[in-house]
């Protein structure tokens, strides 16, 4: 299974739609973001904008990275027969599914970690040690939901669908859940919906993080919920995919 | 012991019956073709083989144990009959990765080598040609070293030359003391490749053995003479004799054993015999015969 996680990494490294969207898009914005808006300062909180937009574009790469090392490379994979060239070796079903998702975690921390460097060298933005490792880890293990939905999406869809579904999703969740524009500036509609969304929550803890607060409790229940019933269909949608008539 | 025994196996969709009852044993160390014309079932009883389809009714064991479990032990190797490869690695990346999955696999070399990709092995998949790809799909199926090995329809997408190539690497890996059981609607693939040739229609084994004795089988040979106003009664009643047609007023009877049909017509028969004509069967005509709708 180490040797699977190798090659399902080196494959992605060298993937240049994963390159660009996941690492190049977040740290060119957030330069571009911070250089525009990141003296200002949020009244309520006392956060610089520099800080909140390092949430923020950490939080879309994340969301993009675990979508778009899921989604379509997994329909890609179900519809060329690569997936039945490995269900007829010894690999085991579940060792498959489940090194999908931990390829995909590793896959998320490049662009974090790097938004998080742009932020340091460029904004001189620093917090303490406790509220890095908060953030970091939270954004990171948060991830889970998008790459189960990531996985439902290459399951359920052929690569031709795969491909505008998750891009519309990975897109929709970012400018839904707040990750482009401040939720505050949406009209009320949008408001609500953003509200909902696991994009929001997501995003949310890693702003409460940075202003030194503790996260809301519906924000991490709701992410957690959201990991649940997405894990769930994404098992599910797997099986189908994967059954045998 | 037997590789595969396939015992009572039918497999249906919905309504389309793909396999009918079918059993075949296959002992170890055997090289067979499975031979027949599109929709015959072939595919579906390897996919049955490797625990991708279920059969309906009936018992699969692969080496006494059932599809599900061989794979699992690392048994079978495949080369099916689509598939590709993941773009962004290259043919040693591919082929490492699988072979590592098996228990027993082949040393990595020898597999590049048995494939003839020593020379390709740093070449990403994405830029392999048709027949070279068909190459890496081939190293994939035998890198785990499985001692079952199923081929559907190898060399489709082959031209002359791989296609050559493609069955000596085959024989090479038989060599070794493998079992390879391989699907083609090509005679000349199973006659040339096998050592056992079962034709398989409409999902049931219509001849069993090996490529000459299917020629000379069912439908082998035909005697033929003109018959004039005498009557054919009896005809069919002699040695070898499968079937007896007249047209106008020549008798053309077809079988399996031309000498003896032939002696006893002279012998056994009062029968003024002119214009008598034998026509031997090659494999194409057997096939026609075994696998034509009835």
């Amino acid at each position: 299974m180490a040797h699977y996680l190798r090659i399902e990494l080196l494959r992605m490294v060298r993937n240049k739609r994963y390159i660009i969207f996941v690492i190049a898009f977040p740290v060119i914005f957030y330069l571009l973001y911070s250089n525009l808006w990141g003296d200002q300062v949020d009244e309520t909180t006392g956060v610089k904008g520099a800080v909140v937009l390092m949430v923020s574009m950490a939080a879309y790469g994340a969301l993009a990275a675990s979508i778009m090392s899921s989604a379509v490379p997994w329909a890609q994979e179900r519809h060329s027969g690569w997936l039945r060239q490995l269900q007829i070796t010894p690999l085991p079903g579940w060792a498959i599914i489940c090194t999908k998702l931990i390829a995909s975690m590793v896959l998320v921390l490049p662009s974090l970690l790097l938004v998080g460097l742009a932020a340091v060298l460029t904004q001189d933005v620093s917090l303490p040690a406790g509220e890095w490792a908060g953030l970091i880890g939270s954004l990171w293990v948060g991830t889970i939901p998008f790459i189960a939905l990531g996985l439902t999406i290459g399951s359920l869809l052929p690569p031709d669908t795969a491909q505008p579904v998750a891009m519309i999703g990975m897109f929709g969740l970012a400018l839904l859940g707040g990750l482009w524009f401040p939720v505050e500036v949406m009209p009320s509609a949008m408001k609500s919906i953003a509200q909902v969304l696991p994009s929001y929550d997501y995003a949310s803890i890693g702003w409460k993080i940075v202003a030194g607060d503790t996260p809301e409790a519906s924000a991490v229940f709701g992410i957690v919920g959201w990991a649940v019933v997405l894990g769930v269909l994404a098992v599910f949608a797997y099986r189908r995919a994967t059954v045998r008539a | 012991m037997n590789a595969i025994a396939f015992n009572g196996v039918t497999k249906k969709y919905g309504e389309v019956v793909a396999v009918d009852g079918l059993t075949l044993d296959i002992p170890v160390g055997s090289t067979v073709a499975l031979l027949g014309p599109n929709g015959a079932g072939k595919s579906t009883s390897i996919n049955m083989l490797l625990g991708l389809l279920r059969p309906t009714s009936g018992d699969i064991k692969v080496f006494g144990n059932g599809p599900d479990e061989a794979v699992t032990r690392g048994d079978i190797g495949a080369m099916l009959q689509e598939g590709s490869l993941i773009p962004e690695l290259t043919v040693r990346e591919s082929v490492d990765f699988i072979r590592r999955l098996y228990p027993d696999p082949l040393p990595l070399d020898e597999v590049l080598r048995m494939a003839e990709l020593t020379d390709l092995a740093g070449r990403r998949a994405d830029k392999l040609s048709g027949g070279q790809t068909q190459r890496v799909r081939f190293a994939l199926a035998i890198a785990g070293g499985p001692k079952l090995l199923l081929l559907d329809e190898p060399t489709a997408a082959m031209d002359v030359e791989s296609r050559r190539s493609f069955w000596d690497n085959m024989r090479a890996y038989a060599a070794q003391g493998r079992t390879i059981l391989f699907a083609t609607h090509y005679l000349e693939e199973a006659d040339q490749n096998s050592d056992r040739v079962v034709v398989v229609a409409r999902g049931k084994v219509v001849a069993d053995g090996t490529a000459a004795e299917i020629k000379a089988g069912v439908a082998g040979h035909t005697v033929s003479f003109r018959l004039g106003l005498q009557s054919a009664a009896g005809l069919d009643a002699l040695p070898g004799v499968s079937a007896v047609e007249i047209q106008t007023d020549r008798v053309t009877v077809r079988t399996g054993d031309p000498d003896a049909t032939v002696d006893a017509l002279y012998r056994k028969t009062t029968l003024d015999v002119r214009d008598l004509q034998i026509h031997g069967a090659d494999l194409e005509d057997a096939f026609l015969a075994l696998t034509k709708e009835s």
